[in-house]
């Protein structure tokens, strides 16, 4: 068995393991001659994170049969973070069940590894009426202006038109947004749709990609699930789930 | 208000697990659903479980009680009875090892908060309405607003791991974790289920079980007889493990049971003493020639070696190895046997003179880090006094002056291991020799044992006396309170508290009633820890189990132990201890109540004393002030 994935820099994998590390504690890898993936739910079942990782986005990757591979999220957070901006990171496994962990040229960690005991994660398959595109630093300020009144965002579009809100004990804000070719890139919506999402999981999560990636697009239907892609360069996929809000 | 029931309208998302059968429907797949539905064969749904809870909080008989647990244990498959058995206590493991939930309030509610998405406050302030987490919760959930991509069924097991999990988790991000685990049940649970799991969390599940009940029930259950409780009693003695018990009868029967034998490493329940007040009481109760052992102000601990290998109990069965490092280093080199049980009175004492020290100095030891300051700086003796098993073999029903001199076979003497010093004695005079010798070395009196009886694990019998020295205090006896409240101090006692407020435990309805408060006995150290470890133990609400009219400026959990003395027991119109006992509306309080500077943190709260002793202590006061009326 042969397993070795060598990134150019250490930014993706830092943001990946960081928005993984906001929903789970153990986190189950897979890897294959395709890349390396990850699945996983949140224990209240609320937000999902999907994530695909192609052998193109690596500077050097080899695989030759499929693996899976458990980590502490949090160890492997800290161990990572040691790694400057331009260091490489380089992971294998060895034959001890322990993660063999190279940054930059000659730091090499070695870290266990813990059975996984993930099962596999199905995706929600429904239908997304409304889709906004917009840059991530614009979205993570309106998810500050909402935080300031409200523990929840209301994401409202109509006639390709949007708005962003939240309403709690104090007081209720309300943004609006239109179509820019800088911030906001794309609002589209083949039916009005409006849904209420907990910032308890947006918030982190748009924190740990955030900076990463240069934009993001957000799709839902009116009290679905909302489904935001982040956009980063190498990475194929990174896709979070989150459950609604509805009234009561 | 809409319900969110099982069938939400967001079922379609819950389904996702049928769905995945769809996307992937190979073989493999249908081998790893046989797997699935075998494992779910022996499922036990958690409704069953509340709904025997629920029935069981509505009753206070013992025979409904049993009735209800009967019915209970009759439909337990026998792997998940231990489970079972453990959480209607409220707990996870037998307590001797130390698996503790350890959920604060706050975070609790946090946890509701997130699975309802209602905001902290208004489950707060729900929660001050009716005084009970669980019940809010039940009530908030009913009106939950946040909706799940998966919905899993609520079972014994998962409830189980679900709190062990919790239980286990350690590191910077274990309250986040426990939350979340917390709040993945209430997602799921049922409003019922839910007050449950959360009353098992917060530890405030009260059944009004007692261990009797309990094994009543089992014997019923799996033997079809009630007397057979005796077989199972005598198991629980030896092992301190009721779910072990339940797991053995459940699958063994009572010829299990009946083979039961200690486990090494497993704490015996310790056999206690019932108390007399004076030489002539002693000798009248326990004939004409007994063993006398100086009563050591120190703590009992009760020692498993094998090898190198020592692992200590406490006298609530606490493992409290952690605190006496140089008993396990030391002991090994004293003890001639390969597999042992020991009861010892481990004491403080002075290194120059080899004085005893009083009880307060091994307090010292009771931390987490820098023990090995602790342990020079307060060095003690380990003081022997039974043996309770021996190379394989039960010593319980050997007579004790066998035990005795096989213990002394046992334990080679040193400066460090001692034998307890003890005498047979045959009348008053004796008696009153021994017990001015034992004082005037730093013991509290003297321990009275018969010479031919076994040793009664677990139970307070008349084999067994103590004697203690009266003190200035009228009373002639101190008496261990549960702290239960307090009152802010003011001047020198500004920002401390002042004043407990104190009470007594009423062991029929698992209550602490208060008896008094107390401002004096204090130093300022004392204050000054008390502090300390009072403000962990403070609660938003009283806890239900406190039974006390008077308010107090803070509540606490009813877990710290301390001992007071006080001039007499007088009747009161606000105190709830004894209450209706003697006169209506009326309880009994303490008059003068005065700290003596020990706080008994080697006993839990339902170790305090008891409204029947307080009672005892009145009404024995009583009739000497009828006696001196009389003359």
């Amino acid at each position: 068995m042969t397993f070795e994935a060598k990134t150019s820099g250490s930014d993706d994998l830092k943001a990946i393991i960081s928005a993984i590390s906001t929903l789970v504690e153990e986190a189950t890898f897979v890897a294959t001659a395709e890349g390396i993936t990850f699945r996983g739910m949140d224990p209240s079942h609320v937000a999902l994170i999907d994530i695909s990782w192609p052998n193109s986005a690596f500077e050097k990757y080899e695989c030759d049969s499929d693996i899976k591979f458990g980590v502490r999220i949090d160890e492997f957070s800290k161990l990572i973070k040691r790694a400057e901006k331009k260091d490489s990171i380089e992971i294998s496994i060895s034959d001890q069940n322990m993660l063999l962990v190279t940054v930059g040229k000659n730091k090499k960690y070695k870290m266990r590894l813990i059975e996984s005991s993930a099962t596999d994660t199905p995706l929600p398959k429904i239908p997304y009426d409304s889709k906004i595109t917009l840059s991530s630093s614009k979205f993570d300020k309106i998810l500050g202006d909402v935080q300031v009144v409200s523990d929840y965002l209301t994401m409202h579009t109509y006639d390709s038109k949007a708005d962003f809100s939240g309403k709690g004990d104090s007081g209720e804000v309300i943004i609006e947004l239109e179509k820019d070719s800088e911030e906001i890139q794309e609002i589209t919506s083949k039916e009005d749709s409006i849904g209420t999402y907990s910032l308890e999981y947006l918030n982190p999560v748009v924190k740990a990609v955030g900076t990463t990636a240069g934009h993001i697009t957000c799709e839902f239907s009116s009290a679905k699930p909302l489904r935001i892609e982040f956009k980063v360069a190498n990475i194929g996929r990174i896709h979070f789930y989150l459950a609604p809000r509805v009234e009561s | 208000m809409k319900s969110w029931g099982r069938a939400s309208p967001l079922g379609f998302l819950r389904q996702l697990g049928q769905h995945r059968k769809f996307l992937n429907p190979n073989k493999e797949q249908d081998r790893i659903q046989t797997f699935i539905q075998d494992h779910e064969s022996y499922r036990v749904e958690f409704s069953i479980l509340a709904d025997a809870f629920s029935k069981m909080e509505a009753t206070k008989k013992r025979l409904e009680l049993t009735q209800h647990l009967v019915e209970l244990f009759e439909k337990t498959p026998q792997d998940v009875i231990s489970k079972i058995v453990y959480l209607l206590q409220g707990k996870l493991r037998p307590d001797f090892e130390g698996v503790e939930l350890g959920v604060a309030e706050k975070l609790a509610i946090r946890a509701i908060s997130k699975s309802s998405g209602i905001p902290v406050k208004k489950i707060e302030s729900e929660y001050r309405k009716g005084g009970d987490l669980g019940y809010a919760a039940s009530v908030i959930l009913e009106q939950k607003t946040q909706t799940t991509f998966l919905m899993e069924d609520i079972t014994v097991e998962r409830v189980y791991e679900t709190l062990y999990k919790i239980a286990k988790l350690e590191g910077s991000r274990s309250q986040d974790m426990k939350m979340k685990y917390i709040s993945s049940l209430l997602n799921d649970a049922t409003p019922v289920e839910a007050s449950f799991i959360l009353k098992i969390l917060l530890g405030t599940l009260r059944l009004g079980i007692a261990e009797n009940t309990v094994m009543d029930a089992l014997a019923v259950a799996f033997t079809g007889n009630k007397e057979n409780r005796k077989v199972l009693e005598h198991a629980y003695n030896v092992s301190s493990d009721l779910g072990k018990v339940a797991e053995i009868v459940a699958n063994k029967g009572i010829e299990g049971a009946e083979k039961f034998e200690i486990n090494l490493f497993n704490p015996i329940r310790p056999m206690l003493a019932d108390r007399v007040k004076s030489e002539e009481e002693a000798v009248e109760k326990m004939g004409d020639r007994f063993a006398a052992e100086y009563k050591l102000d120190g703590e009992r601990v009760q020692l498993h070696v094998e090898g190198e290998r020592v692992v200590l109990f406490s006298r609530s069965l606490e493992n409290i190895s952690s605190y006496y490092p140089d008993i396990i280093e030391k002991i090994p080199k004293s003890i001639q046997a390969d597999k042992v049980i020991l009861e010892a009175e481990a004491v403080a004492i002075n290194e120059n003179t080899g004085e005893f020290l009083p009880f307060q100095e091994l307090m010292h030891r009771r931390r987490k880090y820098k023990i090995e300051k602790a342990v020079s700086k307060y060095p003690i003796t380990v003081n022997f006094f039974d043996v309770l098993y021996y190379n394989g073999k039960s010593c319980l029903d050997l007579a004790y002056e066998e035990r005795r001199s096989l213990l002394e076979k046992i334990v080679k003497e040193d400066e460090y291991a001692k034998h307890v010093p003890m005498s047979i004695v045959t009348n008053k005079n004796e008696i009153e020799e021994f017990l001015e010798n034992s004082i005037n070395s730093g013991c509290e009196g003297l321990m009275l044992k018969m010479l031919d009886k076994p040793y009664q694990a677990g139970s307070r019998g008349n084999y067994w006396l103590k004697l203690k020295r009266e003190y200035r205090n009228e009373l002639g006896d101190s008496l261990d309170l549960v702290v239960i409240g307090a009152f802010f101090g003011k001047g020198r006692r500004t920002g401390r508290y002042g004043t407990l407020l104190l009470a007594s435990y009423d062991d029929d309805q698992d209550t602490f009633t208060s008896i008094c408060k107390v401002g004096t006995g204090f130093t300022d150290e004392d204050l000054d820890q008390l502090y300390q470890i009072l403000s962990d133990k403070v609660t938003i609400k009283k806890n239900p189990r406190i039974d006390s009219e008077m308010e107090a400026d803070v509540w606490f959990e009813p877990e710290l132990v301390i001992e007071v003395v006080a001039s007499e027991i007088t009747l009161s119109p606000i105190h709830k201890a004894a209450r209706d006992t003697i006169r209506k509306d009326t309880g009994l309080a303490l008059r003068f109540p005065k700290f003596t500077g020990k706080i008994r943190v080697e006993k839990a709260a339902e170790d305090a004393s008891t409204n029947e002793e307080v009672l005892t202590l009145f009404k024995g006061q009583r009739k000497v002030a009828h006696d001196k009326n009389l003359i």
